[in-house]
């Protein structure tokens, strides 16, 4: 029996209490001390239910009717892990960030924390739905924590609620419909049963469209940009890093495992989405220039990428090709684990700025290198490996992710000789793209000189803070030099999650495409180059005397701060390749001079990229439901005799319909 | 059952039909209250055929108390508060009073139409009477919809509930002597308040023109 996952949620509850009942200025030490236990022991219960240590509890009467049903398999053990990373880094981060929250929102975060590590756990409909429920409410709780000082977080909360409870109603609707027809609510009691075609797939389109609101996929994104930055940063960590997966958890559990696969046009619709959501996250990313929106964006990328290698699995299983499967999966599933250790990295990194600026706008940033050398140092680390370039660890995934695409080439039929290139040419592309948003990220934000006042006056982040960063830089180190570590139990994971089970998948794809890459040696390789490139400039500039000159300004005098790339301009070339496709609005306003029309008194230049799908797609379903709001009010008009009118028509009508049908 | 009994039955079912179509008719608010206390009358003589059918004493008991709060107390409570008022008459109800007996006929055809079902389930003379007390809920419903003073409202929330006690009473055989004393003590309660709550409108707004609250909302 594994009795590290009841623990890790004992602790979870500790952390709790320890931010509630304490004074005020030990909560956050006392709190995220122990959720960082708890994130720990919940990554070793993770990892042993990978390795076949399962749990599992039956709690009749916690619930009435439908009892509380839990159960840690491999593939919940492998997110139940990621969150317990995810969760013990943010909490050692927020023992210094969070010092002065309000209470509600340290106390919400442990229990946020519990709901992701027992949403994988969960074994019947009711138990998932109910969980569920409790990590979107816990997490939209924790968005709207900052609510009285910025008030762009309460239409984000706002977007953010609407969004996830559609989500949770698609959801609902598809599992409650599989539950009936199957005869029976329990996971194991849904993958026993024989549903009807037509029964399934509106339980799988249904389900992909709940599940893919929750990882962010176009064109259910749009909360995510605006939610995911507005969050205090360990939790936005938590969200964008932990919670997404779950998207992805929920679309690979019911799809391939409860639902047993399915035909090969389901897994099109989802490679579709993703490659979708991995080119305009990335693009979104590429021209953003707030550094947590762009973060988020890019959490729409990876999810995005993610999907491309679960629909290729699914494609590939219909198609019988089960090793290849089985390589697309474990290559998506590594990268929702290369993901979460970046991306934690990454919004950490970015929350220490902003509590060394108070700013999270790019182009008022600069120069942070000298005034935050670790933040600096961590970043470029997640930017390394945010960019897929090697020796970054989400280069690895990706690389297998191609691998898979690449070798379904010679004998997949028409669907995969037409999609499978499509699909690597997006995944190129996002790399391609990610790697020159992220070289913006830092070059923008923490070279050169500083743009702003809040930039002069930045200041390194306490060491809690900075310890916090440092496991998920270590964790991104260790997994991109070392991703033989986590490759098997991936591998096993993929095993029991196919729908054909069994070690069937024999695994010679991924050890081919695992042995044509060699981390270690890539990452030796670029090291010594480098020390060599670096040994033979220094060597040839000594040969020649040295002699201090001034810099060629242009003859201007010396150059300022406002000379610099921003990251606006930065994106401009950008832009401009991808004009159709971005769509920016740029507006320029020429007020004159009153006694002259030739004379010009002021310029006015306003410049954004809005999201398109939401242009489209949004806003007039949103005027739609605002002009039904309103011709509503018409139906109370204030009048007594009106509201009781209604009622009495409503009684004699139910009692026709009675009569007429009885 | 007897003949005798079916006569009398039907009898005190009219007189509350009745009673309760005349108050539509009448638009001085002082022979509304007493209609409403005939109707009243009516319940109780209603309950008590039935107990005398039944030979049951408990039935007597609770026709005898129904009859107190409905004849006379509640009657007298909405007097009191008529006087209190100073208004006399029903104006301008939404409806006039020729549309409301026209859709007073259309209800009780409705009613009749609706309690099929019922009447199919157990056809005695005591079911068959339902539609009067449907129909009585029903023109309690209109009066509530369509007229304008305080005191109106009071009689057809009153009327609506003349009418579930007498459709409890003709299909079930009553509630439980219990259950009947709540519902009972609860309508004494209700015009009480309701009582109190003209008063307040009356001090605030000099009339009790519902019509009036209507820049109350939102």
């Amino acid at each position: 029996m594994n009795l590290l996952f009841p623990g890790a949620l004992a602790l979870c509850a500790l952390a709790s209490l320890l931010a509630a009942l304490p004074p005020a200025r030990m909560r956050s030490a006392l709190a995220g001390t122990v959720l960082a236990g708890a994130g720990a022991t919940a990554l070793a219960a993770g990892v042993a239910a990978m390795t076949g240590r399962t749990w599992s509890a039956w709690l009749p009467d916690l619930l009435p009717l439908a009892g509380v049903r839990l159960e840690l398999d491999a593939l919940g053990g492998l997110f139940t892990a990621v969150t317990g990373g995810v969760t013990a880094a943010a909490a050692i981060y927020s023992i210094g960030y969070a010092r002065h929250a309000p209470r509600t929102a340290q106390i919400l975060v442990p229990l946020f924390a519990a709901a992701l590590l027992l949403v994988p756990a969960a074994a019947s409909v009711s138990t998932f739905l109910l969980l569920w429920e409790l990590m979107a409410i816990a997490s939209l709780l924790l968005v709207l924590a900052d609510h009285r000082a910025r008030p762009a977080v309460r239409s984000a909360g706002v977007w953010y609620a609407v969004l996830t409870h559609l989500g949770l109603v698609a959801i609902l609707g598809g599992l409650a419909a599989f539950a009936a027809a199957a005869g029976g609510e329990s996971f194991a009691e849904l993958r026993r049963a024989d549903v009807n075609e037509a029964t399934a797939i509106g339980v799988f389109l249904a389900t992909f469209a709940g599940f893919a609101s929750k990882a962010g996929i176009v064109p259910l994104h749009v909360w995510l940009p605006r939610a995911h930055p507005e969050a205090p940063s360990h939790v936005s960590a938590l969200m964008s890093a932990a919670m997404v997966n779950m998207g992805i958890y929920g679309i690979v559990r019911v799809g391939l495992d409860l639902l047993g696969g399915g035909p090969r046009w389901w897994w099109l619709v989802v490679l579709a989405a993703g490659a979708l959501s991995a080119l305009h996250g990335i693009l979104q990313a590429a021209v953003a220039s707030d550094l947590k929106r762009l973060l988020g964006h890019s959490t729409t990328e990876n999810m995005g990428l993610v999907l491309i290698g679960v629909g290729a699995a699914g494609f590939f299983e219909a198609s019988g090709e089960r090793a290849l499967a089985a390589l697309a999966l474990a290559a998506a599933l590594l990268h929702v684990i290369n993901h979460s250790a970046f991306k934690t990295l990454l919004f950490l990194a970015a929350g220490s700025v902003l509590h060394g600026t108070g700013t999270r706008d790019l182009d008022a940033l600069g120069g942070l290198r000298e005034r935050m050398p670790v933040t600096t140092a961590v970043f470029a680390l997640g930017a390394l490996c945010a960019s897929a370039l090697p020796p970054g660890n989400a280069f690895v995934s990706e690389w297998l992710m191609l691998q898979s695409l690449i070798r379904s080439l010679p004998d997949g039929g028409v669907s995969a000789a037409v999609v499978m290139p499509l699909a690597v040419a997006a995944v190129a592309l996002t790399a391609g793209l990610s790697a020159a948003t992220f070289v913006k990220a830092l070059g923008t934000g923490f070279l050169a000189r500083p743009r702003s006042a809040e930039a002069e006056r930045a200041h390194e982040a306490p060491p809690s803070m900075l310890a916090g960063m440092a496991l998920a830089g270590a964790a991104c180190a260790a997994l991109a030099l070392g991703p033989t570590l986590v490759l098997p139990g991936v591998a096993d994971v993929t095993g029991q999650v196919l729908p054909g089970r069994g070690p069937a998948t024999d695994g010679a794809y991924l050890r081919a495409a695992a042995s044509s890459l060699s981390p270690v040696l890539i990452a030796a390789a670029l090291a010594v180059t480098a020390a060599a490139l670096l040994a033979v400039l220094r060597a040839l500039a000594m040969r020649r005397a040295r002699r201090a000159a001034r810099l060629w300004d242009c003859g201007a005098g010396p150059m300022t701060a406002r000379m610099e790339y921003t990251a606006t301009s930065f994106a401009e070339p950008l832009q401009r390749v991808f004009d159709d496709v971005l769509a920016p609005e740029s507006d320029v306003e020429v007020t004159h001079v009153k006694e002259s029309a030739y004379l010009v008194d002021r310029v006015r230049f306003q410049a954004a990229v809005p999201d398109r799908i939401e242009h489209r797609l949004y806003a007039p379903a949103i005027a739609l439901a605002d002009r039904l709001g309103r011709a509503s009010r018409g139906l109370a008009n204030g009048s007594v005799h009106r509201y009781v009118g209604y009622g009495f028509a409503a009684f004699a009508v139910t009692l026709i319909v009675l009569a007429v049908t009885g | 059952m007897s003949d005798v009994h079916v006569q009398l039955l039907d009898l005190a079912c009219g007189a509350f039909l009745l009673t309760g179509v005349l108050i539509l008719w009448r638009s001085e608010l002082a022979k509304i209250v007493t209609l409403f206390a005939l109707q009243g009358v009516a319940l109780a003589a209603l309950i008590a055929v039935l107990g005398a059918h039944e030979g049951s004493a408990e039935l007597l008991a609770v026709a005898a108390g129904i009859g107190a709060l409905r004849a006379g107390v509640l009657p007298s409570l909405l007097r009191r508060a008529l006087a209190a008022s100073g208004e006399r008459r029903e104006t301008k109800p939404i409806v006039n009073v020729a549309a409301s007996l026209v859709a007073a006929a259309v209800l009780a055809l409705l009613a009749y139409a609706v309690c099929q079902p019922v009447i199919r389930l157990a056809p005695t003379p005591a079911t068959q009477a339902a539609p009067a007390a449907m129909t009585v809920i029903f023109l309690g419903f209109f009066v509530l919809a369509t007229r304008r003073r305080a005191l109106s409202q009071v009689v057809g929330f009153l009327l609506i509930d003349n009418g579930i006690t007498a459709m409890a009473f003709l299909t079930a055989g009553g509630l439980s002597p219990v259950v009947e004393i709540g519902v009972s003590l609860d309508v004494l309660l209700a015009v009480l308040v309701l009582q109190v709550l003209t008063t307040r409108m009356r001090a605030a707004f000099g009339g009790t023109d519902l019509d009036e609250l209507r820049e109350l909302r939102d």
